[in-house]
């Protein structure tokens, strides 16, 4: 077997940690985040609450922390499950192309004419508030744009001849789909996936703003934003902090995914 | 000619696709409508006048007559009344799109005003120190969430400095906060978009014969290079604008602007369906019309792609 | 009295890695069709972009002078010089009209007015047997390659320069097209009393129409001499390759023959 390349390795090793702290992340809060405590409400940066306190006097931090677990292991759960279902989608359609090609592409195409937030905003309006029916309302909209991506890069490998002359040694259909057509679909998803984990944060957090989303007193970046709107006046740093917790997260992963496309586009 | 009658005949079946996905969407979503409809009135309500109310609208019958009915009243323009209000939805909707136009279109033009300048000048200097700021500033802009900014420029502009209004609607003042959020969120993509088109551009082989020829270089840029990339950017001024559209619902909550994106909020909370169904289908409508005024556009910019093939001897 | 047209000095261009064109002289006459030989990569483009100022980025000239008609004469691209290119598509905006870049040219080299300058560019294309009324509306996709190259020498040629730089206009032609090409350019080049510097990598189009030739070998010039003496008697080892090379109707190469002097093929 190769040895694996190494961003292949970087990623593996980054995805891994990154479910784990969504699974296991609320245990790394030094206090419980919906913990409620009248007394020390909105204080500033004190020993035991390193971000202060919240209008609830909840620990900043810890809601900051477990904020994380939600609104980035939403998001990429909803990546994973957009993947999940509009890449074999566009796999299977661009292979088997004809009518049944034709047909899931107009559904397709119906749905991407359809500006993503609105569809997002309505579906989970819809459907009621609350984290499930946020997630669902986003792969909904999600999945098509891959199922498209990928449907056009097959598209294009299939007319080429080494998938003739493998159909001609007796190459079966998965095999063909997996070892062939795969690797080239996944620089590109790869590169459009850790773009797009940005989008979903910004979503999500949109969402969860206008109420559409968690709820409280679950912690959520965009929620904590809508609470903290209230205090700015005189606690700014419920709204600021948050906030910024999402820049800094939707810059890393949108410059990783930039850097990606960079160095993808240069080995191509 | 043939070819606005094939776009007319897609607006149809796309709008009927849509109207039926709605419908069957509103079907399925939870909640009882007519309760809360009752629930709206806040008196305490009997069986009775649950069942007949019920009736009344119709949702005894077997659902696919129900859709036939609500199809029929769709092609007379009728596409009831909202829940809450008890007025038409269609007069709501007519009502309140303007301003969310007015906001649309103010948003656009900051959008405009900042990505399109800092673009070419990004191209024009590429690797330069310009360059290098912009697309920072770009990738800043991309990452900040559009209501983040809003809420902070309400604070700075609006109860810190006091010099624009925070919310509603009324004079131009009212738009400025909300069309420069957006529009600054929008116009962090954009700026990329542009770079892109450009720098493609300029590296065209014309656009060295047209420099082999002695054309100058401003010449050049307007006239070769800049018009060939305005297809790319011309289709994604397009799917900017359904972005555009999205945003707007987000700012019209944020600064209470009473436009049709806060109305379709409202109409979620309240679960006023017929509002929401409106809203559907008044924006595929108006999605589709945007995709053809920039296919139209397409014709100018492109002229040779729309003659025949000529005589080639 | 023999006028120089341009003069190539000690010429060095390098590009980001190393030595593209390491020092190369030349001289073209006036009138002169002076033709410049070599195989890819021997930095005769190169050159010949250079000459304009046409350099990509990251290519620069690291050495030496150009120096057309006399010291410290700027020459105008377009009026002065101009070019043609192998890829002929290229030679036109896809969205223009062959007849508005024409203008366009016109306008930027002179003062005609508006019918005088469309009397210039029928002529021009007339000149190159081009239906003149029909591809002056037409768009570039409209013509053929070969009509098209024909349409680019006439826009070459419309501010009648003193020197045209052709780079391998006939390679991606047909054979037919190809011969019309030069035939045309000959014709053109008598009439207007222009230089040619004609590149190319194929010895066939030389013969028939160029004074002198220089040949060019990983950016150095080895030889330069007029057409006859080159055909007749090649001094540099690589000259004789390239002319051994041309296949012959007549002879059959040592190659091809078995110890018996018998064709093996």
């Amino acid at each position: 077997m190769k040895k694996p390349q190494l961003p292949f390795v970087v990623i593996s090793v980054f995805g891994i940690a990154l479910i784990l702290f969504c699974l296991f992340g609320s245990q790394l809060t030094p206090m419980d985040p919906t913990q409620v405590n009248m007394q020390d409400r909105l204080q500033k940066s004190t020993g035991d609450h390193w971000l202060g306190t919240d209008h609830l006097g909840r620990d900043l931090f810890s809601r900051i922390v477990a904020g994380a677990q939600t609104t980035i292991g939403t998001s990429f759960l909803v990546l994973a499950l957009s993947l999940l279902i509009g890449v074999p989608v566009g796999l299977v359609s661009a292979y088997i192309g004809g009518k049944i090609d034709r047909f899931l592409m107009r559904i397709v195409d119906a749905f991407l004419a359809f500006p993503d937030y609105i569809a997002a905003i309505v579906l989970s309006g819809l459907l009621g508030p609350g984290l499930l029916n946020l997630i669902a309302a986003m792969v909904i909209v999600k999945w098509v744009g891959y199922a498209r991506v990928v449907r056009s890069i097959v598209l294009q490998e299939k007319s080429k001849e080494y998938v003739l002359v493998a159909k001609l040694n007796g190459v079966g259909t998965l095999p063909l789909i997996l070892r062939h057509f795969l690797p080239h679909v996944g620089g590109h998803i790869l590169v459009l996936a850790t773009l797009d984990i940005g989008k979903i944060i910004l979503m999500m957090a949109s969402l969860s703003y206008i109420g559409l989303g968690t709820q409280p007193p679950t912690p959520e970046w965009g929620t904590m934003l809508n609470e903290g709107r209230a205090y700015f006046y005189n606690a700014p740093q419920l709204m600021l902090i948050p906030g910024l917790a999402i820049i800094l997260f939707v810059l890393a992963f949108t410059a990783l995914g930039e850097y990606i496309r960079g160095k993808y586009q240069v080995s191509r | 000619m043939k070819l606005i009658g094939k776009r007319i005949i897609e607006l149809l079946i796309f709008l009927v696709i849509l109207s039926f996905l709605s419908f069957v969407l509103m079907k399925l979503a939870p909640g009882d409508p007519v309760k809360q409809m009752l629930r709206v009135d806040d008196v305490a309500v009997s069986e009775e006048q649950i069942n007949s109310l019920r009736t009344e609208l119709g949702f005894n019958e077997p659902v696919y007559i129900q859709y036939v009915k609500w199809l029929k009243r769709f092609f007379q323009f009728d596409l009831g009344s909202s829940y809450m209000t008890k007025e038409p939805v269609i007069d709501e909707l007519a009502a309140k799109f303007p301003a969310t136009l007015r906001l649309t279109a103010a948003s656009l033009v900051v959008m405009l005003l900042i990505a399109v300048p800092l673009g070419t000048l990004s191209a024009l200097y590429q690797n330069k120190w310009i360059d290098y700021l912009s697309r920072s500033v770009s990738l800043i802009g991309a990452s900040i969430p559009s209501f983040w900014l809003g809420l902070l420029f309400i604070q700075l502009f609006s109860v810190r400095l006091q010099w624009l209004p925070s919310m509603g609607t009324g004079t131009a003042a009212h738009l400025v906060l909300p069309s420069l959020t957006l529009g600054f969120a929008m116009s962090a993509v954009y700026m990329r978009m542009v770079r892109a088109s450009l720098l493609e551009g300029l590296k065209q082989d014309f656009v060295r014969s047209a420099r082999a020829r002695g054309i100058s270089e401003s010449r050049i840029f307007i006239f070769h290079a800049f018009r060939y990339s305005l297809t790319p950017i011309l289709t994604i001024l397009g799917t900017s604008l359904g972005s555009l559209l999205g945003g707007t619902v987000i700012i019209e909550v944020l600064f209470a602007y009473p436009g049709i994106g806060k109305l379709v909020i409202d109409a979620i909370m309240n679960r006023d369906y017929p509002v929401i169904q409106g809203y559907i289908l008044w924006m595929g409508l108006f999605v589709v019309l945007i995709n053809s005024l920039v296919d139209l556009s397409y014709k100018y910019v492109n002229p040779q792609l729309y003659v025949k093939g000529g005589d080639k001897t | 009295m023999i006028v120089i047209v341009l003069a190539i000095k000690h010429l060095v261009i390098h590009n980001k890695t190393k030595q593209i064109v390491k020092g190369i002289s030349l001289k073209i006459e006036q009138g002169q069709w002076m033709a410049l030989i070599g195989e890819s990569g021997s930095g005769k483009s190169i050159t010949a972009a250079s000459i304009g100022r046409l350099l990509p980025s990251g290519v620069t000239l690291k050495g030496g002078s150009i120096t057309f008609k006399q010291e410290g004469y700027v020459p105008i691209l377009g009026k002065d010089i101009s070019y043609i290119f192998q890829d002929y598509r290229s030679a036109f905006t896809p969205f223009l009209t062959i007849g508005k870049q024409f203008d366009e040219t016109i306008r930027t080299h002179s003062k005609l007015s508006k019918k005088d300058r469309k009397v210039a560019i029928f002529q021009a294309l007339k000149a190159v047997n081009l239906p003149n009324e029909r591809v002056y509306k037409s768009y570039a996709s409209q013509l053929s390659g070969g009509q098209l190259q024909r349409a680019a020498i006439a826009l070459a040629l419309v501010m009648k320069p003193a020197l045209i730089i052709a780079d391998e206009p006939t390679t991606a032609l047909d054979s037919v097209a190809a011969a019309e090409v030069l035939q045309l350019l000959h014709k053109l080049k008598e009439e207007a009393g222009c230089a040619i510097l004609f590149i190319t990598h194929d010895l066939r189009h030389v013969r028939k129409y160029a004074d002198r030739a220089a040949i060019m070998l990983a950016g150095e010039i080895v030889e330069e001499n007029s057409i006859e003496s080159l055909f007749h008697a090649p001094d540099h080892f690589y000259t004789k390759k390239l002319f051994n090379a041309i296949p012959s109707l007549q002879k059959t190469p040592d190659r091809l023959l078995d110890t018996q002097k018998k064709v093996l093929i």
